[in-house]
């Protein structure tokens, strides 16, 4: 949820009373009322802050930077170089690391810096482990490296500085190839008296610096645009070899928000480029494009975790959460870069064609046509230090399996979590959820959590309970579990100032409360009013919170309550651009540095106090509205407060793909959308576009009506319980999808390129998707459509119709008439996809429920698929290996389950009732061959129409070696 | 009515070759027959002819799922079809249908356990208890509903004084209109005359009233109604005085406001001072006879509008007229006057106006069951408030709940004996069978 600053603070401080227009509250109104969209003037632009507005005016093929080759040192696994800054002699140390798994990191930090340089701890894994490197040529001009495989080098240019990835004859990546490489090292604030009166009383001194400061506000306050005379002349009476100080390297305002910015510029910048690639994707999150746009002109791309309120759809402005990951693709091969910082950072993307930028005569025998296309990166972060991981891929599965050594997979979630979500704001009390749940029963709608949002809170105290609407949650969560059914209640990190709250008194007492920069506990203003904001990055912080959501502590807690943390990026209504001042303290970092980490911490001291609290049993559920670079081993992430508007249907696909390629698979929308209330028509395609979308939640402001599935008519009752029954059925999918993603950090919810990655016509798709690599999804989210074009991808490929079983050529576009009961939904031929056809009340209510198995045969009579089976909700999978894992292959017509691991150890009730061959002949006869030898007959029906062949019950456990043999 | 033909075609086809009858679960008695075993199974949509040997043996053959009603063989579940049923039998309280899909789920739906044969869930037989207490409450709800329809019975009979009253009161109200009808024309004729002998004593009093110091006097001060006295030649006075009058009686029941000339009543000769009181205490009279009229009429519309409201068949709601009805809700005060208006008060006295009388809601067979109070205030940001009240039968008239599910749409609950029938009797039997 999100509001402007103040307001939706109002709103939901209102929310449980009947009267809202209180008097005292209508000043504040105008935050409000017009509130169409998003105010842009909340949040920064470049221009605005003051290191993007710095590094951007600087201009490419300047670098005056120079590698020191004499400071080479080199051993098995790193090698490191001094880097000198020619205009101000500060010098740089370049570390160069060759991976595991084709990786190079590149590390650049300033060799002596003032103080430390924050470096982003607890996103990384392990340590990453390294493989040699060797020098292969050396002189003058530079250096050869090499990386150990497939002739890939690294040849480090002295002047100016520069790096270049090569494999044989073809530059892959160069970093610095534009020079625009910046290092903005720490320094003592030199107001310009300062050095000539450092011997003078110090009150003196400091009655000058306060003047100094405050024509220095005044500076930044006209919109820190053009230095004035004065200043200039104050600057010339400089040490003459100091850099000059820019407006904003001290200070800097924006609206009524000071930042202190004791340690002065700290910014740095590195720059990249890929010689023919012109698709790059990733860098979440923005209510954008899949591919990313050229931002010459504009704005780069902003990572900087923010509450906008009523984020504005194609618009690179920051949102919620970040992931510093850019991937680059064309059809030769796909790469990535990891930008490991996690303060506030831009991007930008600009095209040109290659040739432009290639160096000297040591590339010349690589360039090909000038004519191919380049894509340059230029990444620019307020602080800490330059910590680049470049994943070398070749393909797109590569990527991501490099990523995922680095930063780890997705969190596994439970079956359950897999299933339908109900969650409005507000469930106004018990019976309130009772009625809910009935609901779903009256109408035979499965579903497996609903949701509380802040308002079932006594008074916006988290970890408590409204005495009056909520005063026996155990009852209530008793009700639900007596009909297998999960609750998720938020906890947000905002804690209410309140001496008569325990959790409060606890962190203050243990100073666990972020600082101002005056060492005081900072207070910001949230939901339950003033608020204080723990530090998550202290591990003693998380620790102890992880302690909260023991049984003993959180009261009225159960085994089938989940935890939802939302507002943590953090959220400040009252603070600069919504968000922590940059000058708040954690520790000895600041705020600055740590921005874009918190949420992720925040939702892993959640984590882990889920994981706690059941003895390390059962698997987790938390959903976080913030995340960085590594969140996806935490839970679920949703894109935030969105509207009910058909544009953000259609964004709800891009920004799930993009968060996909950069490691979290586990995305949703809220379905419905957010805020205001959507048509009929845009509610239940939303239901059908959600159902096939990882993380299935509708969620609706607190000011729109009620929207339970079956307000809107029997028929759209219909049509929306047909949506989540679909979803139902295909779980045996999700969550075999799911821990593939775990296992090998391949996204469930995929691009079409990433597994057509030689298919041009794909790279640009993002109103269709593939769910693994077998499933095609086209969903429909324009308004009134009576048909839609879907991209079916892959030459020589079919695909078939999972509703009609129509077979279509890959290759194509496609043009599918559709109505309101319509969801084009296509499996790949050569695929075997098993569902669950009988749909229950929730998820868990199916656990030994047969399978049916969808064998889609190739053109070549073949096909293949997986089936993943284990108790659904415990880490015993991996503690105990108990899971079944199984390979189902059909070819020479013959379909087999076999055992993909052989040491696993799971016995499960389900079978398999059925077999459903599309594009199969008519057989004369079936037969099973068991585990054990013995054989039997299979009764068949065939439709010749269809080519669809249905085998009646081979009833064989879905555990077992079998074979069924067509004749 | 076609589900019926095929049963029967069903039942006819197959009775020759029934053989006995294996337990079966899931089927009620009345379609058991046409699950006794035989050669085979007619789907009963009609749709397909099976071997017997797959009816009931967990997997969906026919397409309205009639082959898998229940468990019969196999111990495995039966959830096979999704659009199957499966019969509670329930001995001790009601039988009843659950979709196939709660068989064997895990979950105890018949209140016999019959649908978790073979689940790892151990369902208790709660089918006596259950049926205590529904037969307990139904006869406590039945001697409610007797009774509440007794109370009725008075409601009406106090509803029917009511609206006596209110029919008194209006042909009360319409003689009283045509009574100040007549006083009024009669009112405004004493003043006519007034002031036309105010007119003429000033005539012959001051005979040189044309000159202009006299005229500018008139001025600025003269009624709407005078003007053409202002406007017109001297000639064309008596002309004017006829206009003045026309004009007063067209604008006689909007313009109530009418001035008369007034002169320094020092300066004046006593005839025409005494002239000059006649006309205005006949002004002041017009007046307060007009205003008495306009009320009356006022009050005429409100009670015809009150008058229109449908009551009910026998009128069974009319008394509720003189009912307001109230409910606290943690800091909040909601007062229901049925047929006016909703409000909710806070402990601080601000008092939000939930919605006004807009008419029943009910469907065509249960007209009486709701009604709809809209045009409230408007929300920040959101709708107007409005209210809907769900009549329910009760001995007392009172509020059961006051409910704002969606933000500033209210749901009320109103007990009242009003709301009783012997439908209501049928009903609470009948939903829950």
């Amino acid at each position: 949820m999100t509001e402007p600053e103040g307001a939706k603070f109002i709103a939901a401080k209102m929310a449980p009373s009947v009267d809202r227009m209180v008097p005292l509250l209508v000043a504040l109104l105008f935050l409000c009322l017009g509130a169409e969209a998003v105010d842009r003037s909340n949040f920064k632009t470049c221009e605005q802050s003051s290191f993007c507005k710095r590094q951007r005016e600087l201009k490419p093929g300047q670098s005056p930077y120079r590698a020191l080759l004499d400071t080479l040192e080199l051993s098995d696994s790193r090698i490191t170089l001094q880097l000198i800054n020619d205009n101000n002699k500060v010098r740089l140390l370049l570390e160069l690391y060759r991976l595991q798994g084709n990786m190079t990191r590149v590390k650049i930090n300033e060799l002596k810096p003032l103080k430390p340089r924050y470096e982003v701890p607890d996103v990384l894994i392990t340590d990453p482990p390294t493989e040699p490197m060797t020098l292969v040529a050396q002189d003058e001009n530079g250096l050869v490296l090499s990386l150990g495989v497939d002739e890939q080098r690294v040849i480090v240019s002295a002047r100016p500085f520069r790096l270049d990835i090569v494999e044989g004859p073809t530059v892959l990546l160069s970093l610095n190839s534009r020079g625009l490489l910046t290092f903005e090292h720490l320094r003592l604030r030199k107001d310009t008296i300062s050095h000539k009166i450092t011997s003078t009383v110090g009150s003196m001194w400091d009655s000058i610096k306060s003047v100094f400061s405050s024509k220095h506000d005044a500076d930044t306050e006209d919109g820190g645009g053009s230095e004035n005379a004065e200043q200039a002349e104050d600057e010339d009476e400089q040490a003459v070899k100091e850099e000059e100080d820019k407006p904003g390297m001290w200070e800097e305002t924006f609206k009524t928000h000071s930042d202190s910015k004791p340690n002065g510029p700290s910014s740095i910048s590195l720059d990249f480029s890929f010689p023919g690639v012109d698709h790059v994707y990733g860098i979440p999150e923005h209510a954008d494009t899949l591919k990313l746009k050229n931002t010459d002109g504009g704005d780069p791309y902003r990572l900087y975790n923010l509450d906008v309120f009523q984020y504005e759809l194609h618009n690179l402005m920051a949102l919620y959460g970040a992931v510093p990951v850019i991937i680059s693709h064309n059809t030769q091969r796909t790469m990535g870069i990891f930008w490991l910082n996690a303060a506030e950072t831009w991007v930008d993307i600009s095209s040109s064609t290659a040739g432009k930028t290639v160096f000297g005569k040591m590339m010349d025998f690589v360039q090909g046509s000038n004519e191919a296309p380049q894509t340059d990166v230029r990444w620019i972060s307020e602080s800490g230090i330059i910590d680049v991981f470049v994943m070398l891929g070749p393909k797109p599965n590569d990527v991501f399996a490099q990523y995922a050594s680095l930063t780890g997979t997705q969190a596994f979630p439970s079956l359950s979590m897999l299933g339908y979500h109900q969650c409005r704001w507000n469930y106004n009390d018990q019976e309130d959820v009772k009625a809910v749940d009935e609901g779903f029963d009256e109408h035979d709608i499965p579903y497996d959590f609903i949701w509380l949002d802040i308002e079932h809170t006594d008074g916006k105290r988290y970890f408590t309970w409204d005495p009056n609407k909520f005063a026996q949650p155990k009852e209530m969560l008793q009700g639900l579990m007596d009909k297998r059914r999960k609750m998720v209640a938020i906890v947000d990190p905002h804690i209410k100032v309140d001496s008569g709250y325990k959790i409060h008194n606890e962190i203050r007492s243990k100073n666990f409360y972020v600082k101002t920069k005056d060492g005081a506990d900072y207070e910001g203003w949230c939901w339950p009013g003033n608020s204080g904001y723990p530090d998550f990055t202290n591990p003693e912080m998380r620790a102890w919170w992880a302690s909260q959501f023991a049984y003993d502590q959180y009261k009225g807690s159960m085994e089938n309550l989940y935890t939802w943390n939302d507002m943590n990026e953090p959220s400040v209504f009252n603070g600069p651009e919504v968000t922590m001042h940059k000058d708040a303290l954690h520790g000895s970092w600041e705020h600055r540095d740590v921005h874009n980490i918190y949420g992720l911490y925040v939702q892993r001291a959640t984590f882990e106090g889920l994981i706690q609290r059941s003895g390390g049993i059962e698997r987790p559920f938390v959903l976080s509205r913030a995340f960085f670079a590594g969140s996806q081993r935490y839970g679920a992430i949703w894109t935030g407060d969105n509207a009910a508007e058909w544009g953000h249907l259609k964004i709800s696909i891009p920004m799930c793909l993009s968060l996909g390629l950069v490691g979290i698979s586990f995305c949703g929308a809220d379905v419905g959308g957010f805020f205001k209330h959507p048509s009929t028509e845009l509610l239940v395609r939303w239901y059908q576009a959600g159902a096939y979308q990882p993380f299935f939640r509708t969620h609706a402001h607190l000011d729109t009506p009620r929207r339970e599935p079956w307000l809107f008519g029997p028929d759209n009752t219909a049509l929306i319980r047909e949506a989540i029954r679909q979803r139902y059925a295909l779980l045996p999918l999700w969550y075999q999808l799911f821990y593939n993603a775990y296992r090998t950090g391949q996204p469930v919810m995929r691009a079409l390129w990433v597994e057509y990655p030689k298919e041009p016509a794909t790279f640009a798709i993002e109103d269709e998707y593939l769910l693994g690599k077998d499933l095609l999804v086209h969903p429909v989210t324009d308004e009134g459509a009576k048909g839609v074009t879907a991209y079916l991808p892959g030459k020589g490929e079919v695909w078939y119709d999972v509703h009609t079983f129509q077979k279509h050529k890959g290759a194509q576009n496609l043009y599918i008439p559709v109505t309101m009961s319509s969801i084009p939904v296509f499996q790949r031929g050569g695929s075997i996809i098993s569902r669950k056809n009988r749909v229950r009340r929730s998820s868990v209510c199916m656990e030994t429920d047969p399978y049916t198995l969808y064998v889609a045969l190739s053109p070549q009579g073949t096909a293949e698929g997986e089936i993943y089976i284990d108790d659904f909700h415990t880490f015993n999978f991996e503690k105990e290996k108990q899971f079944i894992h199984r390979r189902l292959h059909f070819s020479d017509n013959a379909l087999s389950s076999s055992n993909l691991a052989p040491d696993s150890n799971f016995s499960t009730a389900a079978w398999i009732e059925k077999v459903i061959i599309l594009g199969a002949s008519q057989p004369n006869s079936i037969s099973l061959t068991a585990a054990d030898g013995t054989k039997s007959a299979v009764e068949f029906e065939f439709d010749s129409a269809a080519s669809v062949l249905t085998l009646r019950k081979p009833g064989v456990n879905a555990g077992a070696d079998w074979t069924v043999l067509l004749q | 009515m076609e589900l019926l033909f095929q049963l029967i075609l069903a039942f006819l086809l197959f009775s020759e070759c029934f053989i006995e009858t294996k337990k079966i679960r899931g089927v009620s008695m009345s379609y058991r027959r046409l699950y006794r075993e035989r050669k085979s199974f007619l789907c009963m949509d009609g749709s397909r002819l099976i071997p017997f040997s797959q009816v009931n043996d967990d997997y969906c053959d026919c397409a309205d799922g009639s082959d898998e009603p229940g468990g019969l063989i196999s111990v495995s579940g039966t959830a096979a079809c999704h659009n199957g049923r499966f019969y509670c039998m329930n001995l001790g309280f009601r039988p009843h249908y659950i979709p196939s899909s709660r068989v064997n789920d895990g979950i105890c739906d018949c209140c016999d356990g019959s649908d978790e044969f073979a689940s790892r869930m151990q369902c208790s037989n709660k089918c006596r208890m259950l049926g205590q207490k529904e037969r307990r409450e139904l006869e406590e709800r039945m001697k409610a509903v007797n009774e509440g329809l007794l109370l009725k019975k008075e409601l009406i009979e106090e509803g029917a004084l009511i609206w006596q009253e209110k029919q008194t009161q209006l042909s009360q109200l319409q003689k009283m209109s045509e009574d100040l009808r007549i006083k009024v024309a009669d009112y405004r004729k004493r003043k006519l005359r007034a002031e036309a002998e105010k007119e003429r004593l000033e005539k012959a009093v001051k005979p040189d009233h044309n000159s202009v110091g006299d005229q500018s006097q008139w001025l600025g001060v003269v009624p709407r109604g005078s003007r053409t006295r202002v406007d017109k030649d001297k000639p064309s006075v008596i002309h004017g005085k006829e206009q003045e009058e026309k004009t007063e009686i067209q604008q006689g029941q909007n313009d109530p406001v009418r001035t008369p000339p007034h002169e320094n009543p020092d300066k004046l000769p006593p005839v025409i001072r005494a002239a000059q009181g006649a006309v205005d205490s006949a002004v002041a009279e017009l007046q307060k006879v007009e205003e008495a009229y306009d009320t009356v009429q006022m009050e005429i519309r409100e009670l015809k509008e009150k008058l229109d409201i449908d009551y009910g068949p026998e009128r069974e709601f009319v008394f509720l007229l003189s009912r307001c009805v109230q409910m606290a809700v943690s800091e909040y005060t909601y007062t229901l006057c049925p047929f006016s208006q909703v409000t909710q008060k806070n402990n601080l006295g601000s008092e939000v106006m939930l919605g006004k009388w807009g008419g029943w809601l009910g469907r065509s067979d249960s007209p009486y069951r709701q009604m709809k109070y809209d045009e409230g205030e408007a929300c920040w940001q959101g709708p107007k408030r409005s209210t809907v009240v769900s009549l329910v039968c009760g001995t007392e008239t009172d509020l059961k709940s006051v409910k704002e599910p969606s933000k500033c749409l209210y749901t009320m609950e109103l007990q009242t004996p009003a709301a009783c029938s012997l439908n209501t009797q049928q009903r609470s039997v009948h939903s829950e069978l």
